[in-house]
């Protein structure tokens, strides 16, 4: 199992940017150039999996030479790291051609994958696309929005949220693209000789195509909507404050349930739940007894 | 094997780096932010004539937001304010005076030049601590897994709050009344309006110092003008504050009301708001400055100078990270700090701050900072003010009449005269 291989796909980028509030121009600082909790997220669960199967992890960001100072961090994790560059300004990142993008960045891998990482969103420019086109571009399958990861065995078993606060655990078939929440998970840090060792190396620059752009830009500016004409309140400020906090209102007196045993706390939360409309059948496909 | 670890990548240990690698010693430079100068704040004026030496011609390239070439000195009360104004053109060419700068550019500038040097830089690692054997300092221990860290000489530029020289017994337990407490408002207004408000041009930038208008706690304002931003706050005594029960954004909030200030900041966005420790104790109060193994410098070593009219920290921070590193070499060999005492005893660092080792008590002292404003204020009003059909009062009438109306005896005017004479000589 020598030659797996573990592949994330980090966006490094300035996760403080200014915007002026009057032009709506972004000014961007390579020195805050870092990756976000979700693309750490990503990284530290390329690292684990790629510990327990023996595999080569390898991090591929897409971007400036402002990431290399990232990129030497997970260098000195003992990950191998590669550079995609990529058009200058945010604009141009703004306007560049997502699948042309994948495609560049399956080209700087330089092999098949068992499995790819992303973060589940990009912090600052991200259509939430580039999962699914790098998937596409594999021939592989996608598990989107997981928050946890975990190895059973040889196989992935991946959960993810639902709606209803409800999760859905499931194996993923390999080879595969998973994007990743930054939740319950943290990027290690490295040891200070690993550090220290790192600082001076040189980041890889794949050769492949810059990925170009897929609309041509005209311009760029603040967004400024139209203001929403709404009419003039009526009645007193106090009449109005009433309305607003229900303050002389009759209100349904608060439930006291217990001390009763859990079982029972459970049903009449339910029972409270189901009488205001929380838990109809039609909703959530449950049925309360 | 490293020979110098550096503690902060500010311009106490950037300098102190530099000097080191440049003497062909491997450095590694330690700082606790993502980059240098990302966990400063700075309200400053930074003069860096200290620089020309070891790197001619900085000017060309240092981040300056603007060179200052007005500076101001402003007497306040409530309704009143009295103004020194001195402007040259002399400031505005090279080699110049003093500049405005952000420190997060600054810092990585000058941290980028140890680099350039030589120097290793780690960012985002704090040292937690000393690694001390036989009594000797050998090294630091830090928050990376496996971090400990050994040189033969560790030079301590952790600032103003050292945990180094503290571990070390080098600076006293942190006492509130050597220290003051600066709170700034970074705000934004267009270049072309800052030009019109301060009367400047192109690169120009005015240097305001304001006192009287802390609530009677002692200390001070300040306004600096960056590019297209303001630097607006005060710098007053911690143990006063805390005793005052004020919080400094008040101060800061009055001090931006106030009507000689108000027509300056109008129409400002606010950009950053930020706050640190000075160490204000002056010579009396300065840290011990090295220890067998371990020289201090900058901040940790308490190098600011606060003596009224000359408020700077960064030259004497460059200055004594300068002798530092630049003596790291026989302080290594010879395993004695003292050619590191003895260049800050022949350099303006220590000359400085020897000299004006009073001033600190007579600046924050409570005449100066509750009294003098008024009566100054009170004194310069009557003179202008016209009351016809009376005839003009006599300057020692209206000065009698505004110290009394202040509080003050002519015979405290008057040692207090002598007291600034003799610590100003």
């Amino acid at each position: 199992m020598a030659d797996r291989l573990v592949v994330v796909l980090a966006r490094c980028t300035d996760l403080r940017a200014e915007v002026d509030p009057l032009s709506g121009a972004i000014t961007r600082d390579p020195r805050t150039a870092a990756f976000s909790a979700s693309d750490a997220a990503a990284i530290e669960h390329g690292l684990r999996i790629g510990s327990a199967w023996g595999a080569r992890t390898l991090v591929v960001t897409a971007g400036g030479v402002e990431c290399e100072g990232p990129l030497r961090e997970v260098l000195s994790l003992g990950a191998e790291v590669r550079r995609v560059p990529t058009r200058g300004s945010y604009v141009d990142e703004l306007a560049t051609d997502e699948r042309a993008l994948a495609k560049s960045l399956v080209a700087a891998i330089g092999g098949r994958p068992d499995l790819v990482l992303c973060a589940d969103r990009s912090a600052d420019r991200g259509t939430g696309a580039l999962p699914a086109f790098v998937a596409h571009e594999l021939g592989v399958v996608q598990a989107p929005g997981l928050v946890s990861l975990e190895l059973d065995g040889e196989d992935l078993v991946a959960e993810r949220r639902l709606d209803y606060g409800r999760r859905e655990r499931m194996r993923v078939p390999l080879p595969a693209v998973c994007s990743v929440e930054a939740a319950g998970i943290r990027l290690r840090r490295a040891s200070l000789p690993a550090s220290l060792a790192a600082a001076t190396a040189e980041v890889p620059v794949a050769d492949v195509p810059v990925p170009g752009p897929a609309v041509r830009v005209l311009g760029a500016r603040a967004a400024r909507p139209r203001p929403r004409h709404l009419p003039a309140p009526t009645g007193s400020s106090r009449e109005r404050l009433l309305a607003l906090t229900g303050a002389l209102l009759s209100h349904e007196p608060p439930t006291v349930v217990g001390p009763v045993a859990a079982p029972e706390a459970a049903d009449a939360l339910l029972e409270f739940l189901a009488r205001n409309g929380y838990l109809s059948e039609a909703r959530t496909g449950w049925t309360v007894q | 094997m490293t020979d110098v670890i550096v503690v902060g990548a500010g311009p106490a240990g950037s300098a102190a780096a530099l000097m080191a690698a440049r003497d062909g010693l491997d450095v590694v430079l330690l700082e606790r932010g993502p980059f240098p100068g990302s966990k400063n704040a700075y309200g400053g004026v930074v003069y860096g004539r200290v620089l020309d030496e070891v790197l001619p011609g900085w000017w060309e390239e240092a981040p300056v937001q603007r060179w200052v070439t007005r500076r101001s000195t402003m007497l306040l009360t409530e309704t009143q304010a009295l103004t020194v104004d001195f402007r040259s053109t002399d400031w505005g060419q090279a080699p110049y005076n003093g500049c405005t700068t952000f420190r997060a550019d600054f810092d990585s500038w000058l941290a980028g030049k140890a680099v350039d040097a030589g120097a290793q830089l780690v960012t985002s690692t704090v040292a937690t601590g000393l690694i001390v054997e036989a009594g000797r300092v050998v090294g630091v221990r830090t928050d990376r897994p496996d971090g400990d860290l050994r040189a033969p000489l560790v030079i301590a530029a952790d600032g103003v709050n050292s945990f180094l020289a503290k571990e070390a017994g080098l600076l006293p337990r942190t006492q509130a009344k050597h220290l003051t407490l600066g709170v700034k408002e970074v705000l934004s207004l267009p270049r072309e309006v800052i030009d019109e408000r301060f009367g400047v041009r192109g690169d120009e930038g005015v240097d305001v110092e304001l006192l009287g208008c802390t609530r009677g706690i002692p200390g001070g304002g300040f306004l600096y003008t960056n590019r297209d931003s303001l630097s607006v706050g005060v710098v007053v005594s911690l143990e006063h504050l805390t005793a005052a029960k004020v919080r400094a954004e008040d101060l800061v909030a009055d001090l931006k009301a106030h009507p000689a200030v108000a027509p300056w900041v109008e129409g400002a966005e606010l950009k950053e708001y930020t706050a640190h420790l000075i160490p204000e104790g002056g010579y009396d109060h300065l840290a011990e400055l090295s220890t067998p193994g371990m020289l201090v410098t900058g901040d940790a070593a308490g190098l600011c100078l606060a003596a009224g009219i000359w408020l700077e920290g960064v030259n004497f921070a460059i200055g004594s990270g300068l002798a530092a590193g630049r003596h790291a070499r026989s302080v290594i060999d010879s395993g004695d700090a003292k050619p590191y005492r003895k260049a800050l005893e022949g350099s303006f660092v220590l000359q400085d701050h020897k000299r004006l080792r009073g001033a600190p008590d007579l600046v924050l002292s409570e005449r100066v900072q509750q009294r003098y404003p008024g009566l100054v204020a009170d004194l310069v009003q009557g003179l202008f003010t016209v009351t016809n059909p009376a005839a003009k009062p006599g300057a020692l009438r209206l000065l009698r009449r505004a110290a009394k109306k202040n509080g003050v005896k002519l015979r405290h005017l008057l040692a207090d005269g002598l007291a600034g004479g003799r610590v100003f000589r």
